[in-house]
């Protein structure tokens, strides 16, 4: 095999000798060599090779444009001192920078409470979510059981139906958590599982946590892609199906499993549909920016009438502070983001 | 498999019944099989105290069945005998398919163990509450101090959300009309980037990076803040603003220099709309983006080089080679934009569900999403059916 350095030599040699023939036939009369059906191609692929990368830069510029928009805007608010918001000669750039904002918006937020509240919550979660969900996947990808198809119909079923339709009587059940010892084990002492963190916890833990049939997916198709013979060979050796799943299996799932693990940090971060409904004390950044223009009124303005225009500065403030983390994270491990889910079974 | 472990008999209670009957039929015989059965399990590798146990008991139970009828035995004497013991002789080569199937049930039962989980918390977790909020619908609903309590009034919440609710089905039908609207539209767009962010050029890495971007951030409560800013700001939506920097009108304007002016109207509202909707497209698009370019990637370099030899423009490669080879994830989008327009707790019928939910009307509340739900079901069931027609797997 030759390296990615000796490839992309090669591949400039090739090119320029394509071109040095290119070149010799043309001075000799193309009519020779080609037809002119292929002397067209050619002029018409050469032709667009030269315009379209200007087109495409048009293109992404301008959509990247729209998707950084907010953003752009966000950063252009958030170090906006508030009266500025109402001056009509500042659109863009600010006339003075200032991190007052982000001071009010981490008090009020009790920023830095709610952020390790909110990772601990969310590593836990997805790394029981990821186990489970890789043993599901690989339990319907690798092995043939009666149901199989009917249980497989449920997972569909778990990425169909939104969340909103069990929520209620999930509720109830967390509200009344049956048997009663186990709701006071886990929560020392009371028997309602609501508030604490563990009306994540047990979902993920039984592989049902937020888009867990979605995860399940993506595992058995990821499992279905490996070769047999990984497997065979370790049963040959007498191992255990487990043993062979633990040893054999997941070292080369190791990419998908990142993937899946990033994504459900992500849902789990940005999720405030199932916090809300299941916390009302617990709280996480989500749940927290959501309740951000409230919350700024009651401790930051004392009940003091502020303009619209004026808030947006402490709100974008708080936006920012709760995207920083996962962005933060997204700048580091895109590659993986993007990378990993093309390896991984999506790609079937 | 090893050949080994294949016809050596694994399963204690297959070795149990074959010793029952060449038992119940001679002593040597039973013997053989003992023997046979002790020999075999020898060679297991797994389980041989249980082989070895099983072949004791069923040799003490072979005893008192062959004092009980010995006579009937001895008339059937020898060519049973020969036969049974050719039987035992060959347990090494008969049982080899019932073992094999045996290997597969075990194989079956390890898989329900590795789904058990998630069986079971589904059972708890999605199941119980599932039908929990099916009762719920047909029943009036009061929550009190231990949980709910319910008066049966059958379809009458059914009936109240299609006739007596106002917004109800308005929403329904606004609901599918613009996702049947929007989903083509994604799904175009995504599959035009998903392209573009396919080849090369420089500065990819970052393009790419920057369309993923929504994936991350849409799905949080942060980008309705600052959508809702920017329209309280007075700053219009990127596109927008985009579309200014370069002079929208210039159509128009064009229009009006070609001496068409009456149509100039029309022409700009459905611009503006469009434009509009790019914001809106592009910041739902990001996994749509994610799915087609994967599986764009794995169309074989090769098939490309025989279509360039061949004389193929982009535009028939694009046709007759990309969309066959991605049309599985197109139907993947597919589903997944539709669902995602659906579960929206942002969309209209959504947020009429969730409203009545938090008025503490959980059995309408519970009808509406139901009532939802199956209809969205089935149109899924429609669409994906459709699709499936054009769809082209390479296996199979």
């Amino acid at each position: 095999m030759a390296t990615k350095k000796e490839e992309k030599q090669f591949e400039k040699e090739r090119k320029a000798a394509q071109k040095a023939r290119y070149k010799k036939m043309k001075e000799e009369g193309l009519e020779k060599y080609l037809t002119p059906e292929q002397i067209a191609y050619n002029r018409r692929r050469k032709w667009i090779g030269a315009v379209w990368p200007f087109f495409r830069f048009v293109i992404l510029f301008g959509l990247c444009f729209v998707i950084l928009y907010p953003l752009i805007f966000m950063l252009s608010t958030a170090f906006r001192p508030n009266e500025q918001m109402n001056d009509p000669s500042v659109v863009w750039l600010p006339k003075s920078f200032t991190m007052q904002n982000i001071y009010d918006v981490w008090d009020v937020m009790s920023f830095d409470k709610t952020v390790v509240n909110t990772v601990i919550l969310n590593i836990v979660a997805s790394i029981l979510q990821v186990i489970t969900c890789s043993i599901t996947g690989y339990g319907f990808a690798r092995f043939k059981f009666k149901g199989k198809s009917i249980l497989f119909a449920i997972v569909v079923l778990q990425i169909i139906v939104p969340p909103q339709i069990t929520t209620i009587p999930l509720y109830l059940q967390y509200a009344y958590f049956k048997p009663e010892f186990l709701a006071k084990l886990l929560t020392g002492g009371e028997t309602s599982l609501i508030n604490s963190g563990w009306t994540m916890y047990l979902p993920a833990l039984f592989a049902n946590g937020l888009r867990a049939g979605l995860f399940i997916f993506i595992f058995r198709q990821f499992f279905r892609g490996l070769p047999k013979e990984l497997e065979d060979a370790a049963y040959l050796d007498g191992c255990s199906p487990l043993y062979t799943f633990v040893k054999i299996m997941c070292p080369n799932a190791r990419s998908s499993f990142l993937t899946v693990f990033l994504f459900s940090i992500v849902w789990y971060w940005n999720d405030y549909y199932v916090s809300s409904s299941f916390f009302t004390k617990n709280d996480t950044v989500a749940l927290m920016l959501k309740n951000l223009n409230t919350n700024l009124a009651q401790t930051l303005f004392d009940g003091q009438q502020v303009s619209v225009r004026q808030i947006i500065v402490w709100l974008e403030a708080g936006c920012l502070l709760s995207i920083t983390p996962i962005l933060v994270m997204y700048v580091f491990l895109q590659r993986y983001f993007i990378e990993g889910i093309e390896r991984s079974g999506l790609a079937n | 498999m090893s050949e080994e472990i294949m016809n050596t008999p694994l399963d204690p209670e297959e070795v149990n019944t074959e010793i029952n009957e060449a038992e119940s039929e001679a002593e040597q015989t039973a013997d053989a099989a003992v023997e046979a059965a002790a020999d075999a399990a020898e060679e297991t590798v797994e389980e041989t105290e249980d082989t070895a146990e099983a072949a004791e008991e069923a040799a003490e139970e072979a005893d008192d069945d062959i004092a009980a009828s010995k006579e009937a035995f001895e008339a059937e004497s020898k060519a049973i005998a020969e036969e049974t013991a050719a039987e035992a002789a060959a347990a090494n080569r008969k049982p080899e398919k019932k073992h094999r199937l045996s290997y597969e049930r075990r194989k079956g039962l390890y898989g329900y163990g590795f789904i058990a989980i998630w069986a079971l918390g589904t059972i708890y977790f999605f199941i119980l509450p599932f039908i929990e909020s099916l009762i719920y619908s047909f029943n009036k609903t009061e929550v009190n101090q231990g949980g709910m309590k319910m008066e049966w009034i059958g379809l009458k919440n059914y009936r109240n959300a299609f006739r007596k609710d106002q917004d109800y089905s308005k929403a329904l039908v606004e609901m599918l009309q613009s996702t049947v609207l929007r989903t083509p539209l994604i799904l175009i767009f995504a599959i035009f980037i998903a392209v573009i962010l396919n080849q090369k050029f420089k500065g990819r890495t970052f393009a790419r990076a920057v369309f993923f971007l929504p994936v991350i951030i849409a799905t949080g409560p942060v980008i309705d803040i600052i959508n809702g800013n920017m329209d309280q700001g007075g700053f219009s939506g990127g596109a927008e603003q985009f579309s200014t920097m370069f002079e929208a009108n210039l159509v128009d304007q064009l229009l009006n220099f070609l001496g068409v002016y009456n149509i100039s109207d029309t022409l700009t509202e459905t611009l503006n709309t469009l434009i509009t909707d790019i914001f809106d497209l592009v910041w739902n698009s990001g996994i749509q983006i994610l799915l087609i370019l994967s599986a764009l990637q794995g169309i074989p370099l090769s098939s490309k080089e025989a279509a360039q030899i061949e004389g193929a423009t982009a535009w028939e490669f694009f046709w007759k080679v990309t969309i066959p080879y991605i049309s599985p994830m197109i139907l993947a989008s597919v589903v997944y934009t539709i669902v995602d327009s659906f579960v929206d707790p942002q969309n209209s019928v959504m947020s009429i569900v969730l409203n009545k939910a938090s008025n503490w009307e959980h059995g309408y509340s519970a009808a509406m999403a139901w009532a939802y739900f199956a209809i969205v079901a089935v149109f899924l069931a429609i669409v994906v059916a459709f699709i499936n027609k054009f769809v082209y797997y390479e296996v199979e």
